[in-house]
């Protein structure tokens, strides 16, 4: 495959700063972390036990905050990726009726600038208890639905739903961004094919839009799926996995045990756990979209 | 063949960002590998030859991680005024401060630790949580330095065990300081109590009565699970008659599932069920949790002594007295405490200036408790101290804590000083999880045995 008609050293040279880069960067972590996945060690003294799969067989049978954990882990992906057809909707919406759609997009976008930390003291402040100055139970004590007031961050049934939907608040912008970017490129003329052929308004977005916005719709599936397997920082924040493990997921559950309870090698064999979950579902978000492509182009 | 090698790469483009995002947090979770040599010892005596005095004309800088960022805390003003007195008379030295809160630093040190780059002079916990560290060889024994300028012998007596392995001792203890309730005097008398609470029956009572007043009866912030625990802990100690509960645990006489136990969870869950503590109080964090008392919104919080300076300096000073923990169902001394030494000074034993840091150490440690006596914080200091307190203009609350003080005949540890960090962690999180929900005592007693059995 000469195409490019440079020498292969040129072309090493080239990718060569990358690719070390990327293999020190990644693949060597990976390997020391999968490596350290297989012993028992407390992360600081020299004391390695080579256990083999055991960390692994804990993790999968023994671990009693692994499966919910996992389960809320994927209830995010689920929740994230549920929010980009809205997101399309909104594109597309924003794109055909407001003039100046740019500016809107850029206001949706503001959460995604500022820092999660701020985000997550933001929204514990909106959570928190009438008496703490909490919004949300201020308005539902001006409502008069004072059954329907509780701790929300506090509260084991309710404080996971409470952090997605920040998540979801914080996205949207994002996602939103990107489909309003998708739909923007699509070129103008084809539509104006179509509206002598008669296809207009939403019988086009059918017919041309839809189609035509699936590899961009893709890219926004994925990273919302990614980001929401790893998300950390915002849980940190506003519950740090509490009460009691109850919106522990996989990443703060690895993150707890590496570095509260000493255990380096059970946490590397969760971070491994999730690794392979990741690309598991990678393969298969590829899969799908792979034949809708197919179907629909 | 042009489109399948296109879609091929599209495909293994897709598949390497995902896990190099995926891999990037994994990357936490990797541990370096520990450096061959564990240096500790060895280093340490070599190190001691070949530096003392000899470096004085070259520029020095040593890295003090500290536990005391808060800019308003006495801790804070002191250890700046140490540092800068002492770049003063040292103008080699230079004194970097890497201020952190408690629970990040202990992160930190934790990962610095994992690739051997401990900062000069760090911060760590007594006993157990210090454990891990000593036996990592990452700290430096600072036996020789505490003979010089008789600083040694400013330490009360025994505390400095707490903070010795083998002989050496490890850590110099920022305090030592005993768990008390606090109580607004104000608040009390608005519920029409009268008496502080001598049983725990009678608390109880309290804290309904507070309760119906819509004043919050204890606060807690306990999103920082220690706190809970510390309070956990000491009602324990009561339904155990006395100390030793978790030694006697670890060293196989009784077990969790022991009545002593469940007593104590059937107990506790009754102060939640009352309403004791402040709504939502697992989100909180532990500080916010303290201002609720310290703004006056809370009747009663029950904690270290350590807080006794800032109580003084908020805005419910001259309002609060304090006494010991009452007992529970009649079982328990109410002169033995909750005992906290302090967080303790450490040395990393790789350190570049190994003496240049000892000498700081030294001059900080001998100047600590004088500072801290001057500037009214010197309740619950691990260092004597001459001088007399109400004399020197000590609040009425700070020496009710010092005949506290005087009373003390024995107590424990916190769960995390006695215990190894993975059972640790089980029981932070299993007393968490009564703030929220009514669990029975014989279940987390499992939880509890359960954990100490997988982590022996």
């Amino acid at each position: 495959m000469n195409v490019l008609k440079v020498r292969w050293w040129t072309i090493g040279i080239f990718v060569l700063p990358c690719l070390l880069l990327y293999m020190m960067m990644v693949f060597v972590p990976i390997v020391i972390s999968g490596y350290t996945s297989l012993v028992e060690w407390d992360g600081i003294g020299v004391n390695k036990t080579f256990v083999g799969l055991d960390n692994y067989v804990d993790i999968l049978f023994h671990d009693p905050h692994f499966w919910p954990a996992v389960r809320r882990t994927l209830m995010y992906a689920v929740f994230s990726m549920a929010e980009i057809p809205i997101c399309l909707l909104f594109a597309i919406l924003i794109n055909r009726y407001v003039k100046r759609g740019n500016r809107l997009v850029s206001i949706y976008f503001m959460p995604v600038i500022l820092s999660v930390v701020i985000i997550g003291q933001l929204w514990k402040t909106i959570y928190n208890p009438l008496d703490m100055g909490g919004m949300i139970n201020g308005i539902l004590n001006a409502l008069g639905m004072q059954g329907h007031m509780r701790a929300w961050l506090s509260s084991p049934q309710f404080a996971m739903y409470c952090l997605y939907f920040v998540s979801l608040w914080q996205y949207f912008g994002y996602h939103l961004i990107i489909q309003f970017t998708g739909v923007q490129n699509i070129p103008s003329d084809i539509y104006e094919a179509a509206k002598i052929d008669g296809a207009d308004g939403f019988k086009a977005d059918r017919y041309i839009t839809l189609p035509l916005i699936v590899p961009v719709f893709k890219i926004s599936i994925v990273l919302a799926f990614i980001g929401s397997l790893q998300a950390f920082d915002l849980i940190m924040v506003m519950t740090g996995g509490g009460p009691a493990h109850a919106t522990d997921v996989i990443s703060t559950l690895m993150y707890n045990n590496t570095f509260l309870t000493f255990k380096y090698g059970y946490g590397s064999a969760l971070a491994m756990t999730l690794v392979f979950i990741c690309l598991a579902f990678t393969f298969v978000i590829n899969g799908v979209f792979n034949r809708i492509e197919k179907k629909v182009g | 063949m042009r489109r399948s090698e296109k879609k091929a790469l599209k495909k293994s483009a897709l598949l390497l960002t995902a896990g190099a995002l995926a891999v990037g947090l994994a990357a936490c979770g990797s541990g370096n590998e520990p450096a061959a040599n564990t240096g500790g010892a060895s280093n340490e005596a070599a190190a001691n030859t070949g530096a003392s005095g000899g470096d004085s004309g070259k520029k020095v800088t040593i890295t003090f991680q500290n536990i005391y960022p808060d800019e308003t805390s006495v801790t804070n003003k002191i250890m700046k005024e140490l540092v800068a007195d002492y770049e003063a008379a040292n103008p080699n030295i230079k004194i970097e401060l890497d201020s952190l809160n408690t629970d990040q630093q202990k992160l930190k040190l934790k990962t610095q630790a994992a690739s051997k780059e401990v900062p000069d002079i760090t911060i760590v916990n007594p006993a157990a949580q210090m454990k891990p560290f000593v036996d990592a060889g990452v700290l430096a024994p600072l036996n020789d330095m505490l003979d010089q300028n008789g600083l040694k012998d400013t330490f009360q007596k025994g505390l400095l065990d707490y903070y010795s392995f083998d002989g050496n001792v490890y850590a110099l203890p920022d305090g030592n300081n005993i768990e008390v309730v606090y109580y607004n005097k104000d608040l009390f008398a608005q519920a029409g109590i009268t008496d502080v609470p001598k049983t725990f029956d009678e608390m109880l009572e309290d804290v309904k009565a507070l309760k119906a007043k819509g004043i919050t009866p204890i606060a807690i912030g306990e999103k920082d699970t220690w706190t809970g625990s510390f309070l956990f802990m000491n009602i324990l100690l009561r339904t155990n008659g006395g100390p030793g509960f978790l030694q006697d645990v670890m060293d196989g006489k009784k077990d969790f599932n022991d009545p002593a136990f469940t007593e104590a969870v059937d107990a506790f869950q009754e102060l939640v069920q009352a309403g004791a503590f402040p709504e939502g109080a697992t989100s909180i964090d532990a500080n916010a949790g303290g201002n609720i008392f310290k703004t006056g919104k809370a009747a009663m919080f029950i904690i270290g002594s350590w807080e006794t300076g800032n109580i003084d300096a908020s805005s419910v000073a001259g309002k609060v007295g304090a006494f010991s923990f009452p007992t529970v169902n009649g079982k328990g001394d109410v002169n033995q405490f909750m005992l906290a030494p302090g967080s303790g000074f450490a040395i990393s034993a790789n350190s570049k200036h190994p003496q240049e840091t000892k000498d700081f150490l030294n001059y900080f440690m001998t100047n600590f408790p004088k500072k801290k006596f001057e500037l009214k914080d010197a309740v619950g200091l691990g260092q004597v101290v001459e001088g007399d307190f109400a004399a020197a203009g000590y609040s009425d609350l700070a020496v009710g804590i010092l005949d506290l003080f005087k009373s003390v005949s024995g107590g424990d540890l916190a769960f995390d000083n006695t215990m190894n960090p993975a059972v640790a962690q089980a029981h932070l999180s299993s007393i968490q999880n009564l703030f929220v929900q009514k669990v029975d005592s014989k279940q987390v007693a499992k939880e509890h045995q359960d954990a100490f059995a997988a982590n022996k």
